[in-house]
């Protein structure tokens, strides 16, 4: 297996556009067949995947429900708002 | 008459509650994300997505249903970030925007100096908090790009919507921000090793 590849920052370009599923399929194809002869090539795609799988876990929040409700009650006053700003409008001229 | 009016023009009330409900709600836990990522402050996040939602709202007869409503409501978010909240937080980050848009201009860039040297099994290990404070102390504009790509999964094409910059841009801001995430977690990996070298000593 090789220990060493001269083409590994093409080679995780490659990595990172085929997780982030913008490789067409036979570049996919090709890296997949050339993946178990290069150590380099493994490790690139090991982390990328851990670094992926630890951002998932790690950077999500949920919306507060106070926000969401806070959001509603707006919405709800610009539309009675423009319920009565239209007939008013109408009204003067 | 009613197009004097710049709110929520051709819809009714209840068609546009209804919009509303079925596009904007189920994307506000990624909103709020987001925004908690970019401006680092929960209150900041809350007015954020508030103001984002309302925007949106004031222009929903310009949506089409059917579109991808998530796509449309970054990229206000974005806009709104760049426009509000950057300023008031952190003073005029301007040059650092447009330093940041000039030197990784083009994919031919030269490559990030060097690859850091991090494993899969040290990234397995790190604490989420790790991971937390290496994305907070990328710059804004690196942040962003990770965030929309690696955890809302939007595609090249629809981040080069959403950032308004080309797509060949999204791939290599998208490269060098990973090149630095993965320096920066290398360096708490360095630093923790030291620390249990120490406490072994």
């Amino acid at each position: 297996m090789k220990t060493n590849c001269s083409h590994q920052p093409d080679c995780l370009k490659l990595i990172q556009r085929i997780l982030d599923k913008e490789a067409s399929a036979e570049e996919e194809a090709r890296f997949l067949a050339n993946k178990d002869q290069c150590l380099p090539c493994q490790e690139g795609h090991e982390l990328e995947l851990a670094l992926r799988k630890a951002l998932k876990t790690s950077c999500h929040s949920k919306c507060p429900s106070s926000l969401l409700e806070s959001i509603r009650s707006k919405i709800s006053s610009i539309i009675l708002l423009i319920l009565l700003l239209i007939p008013l409008f109408c009204w003067f001229i | 008459m009613s197009t004097e009016i710049d709110t929520a023009p051709a819809l009714t009330e209840s068609q546009a509650r209804a919009l509303f409900e079925k596009e904007f709600v189920p994307h506000l836990d990624a909103m709020y994300n987001f925004a908690l990522r970019l401006t680092n402050d929960e209150d900041d996040a809350h007015d954020l997505v508030q103001d984002t939602c309302m925007r949106a709202f004031r222009f929903i007869g310009s949506f089409e249903p059917g579109t991808y409503a998530k796509a449309w409501l970054f990229r206000i978010l974005k806009n709104n970030f760049i426009n509000d909240y950057r300023k008031k937080s952190r003073g005029p980050t301007k040059v650092e925007f447009e330093w940041v848009e000039q030197s990784f201009a083009g994919e031919d860039d030269p490559e990030p100096a060097f690859q850091a040297d991090l494993q899969a099994e040290t990234v397995n290990e790190m604490l989420g908090d790790e991971i937390t404070s290496a994305i907070q102390a990328l710059p804004v504009d690196f942040r962003m790009i990770i965030i929309l790509c690696d955890l809302e999964e939007f595609s090249y094409e629809e981040m080069a919507k959403i950032l308004n910059i080309p797509i060949g841009t999204v791939r290599s801001r998208l490269h060098r921000a990973r090149a630095m995430l993965k320096e920066t977690l290398a360096s708490y990996a360095m630093k923790k090793g030291y620390k249990t070298d120490m406490l072994s000593a």
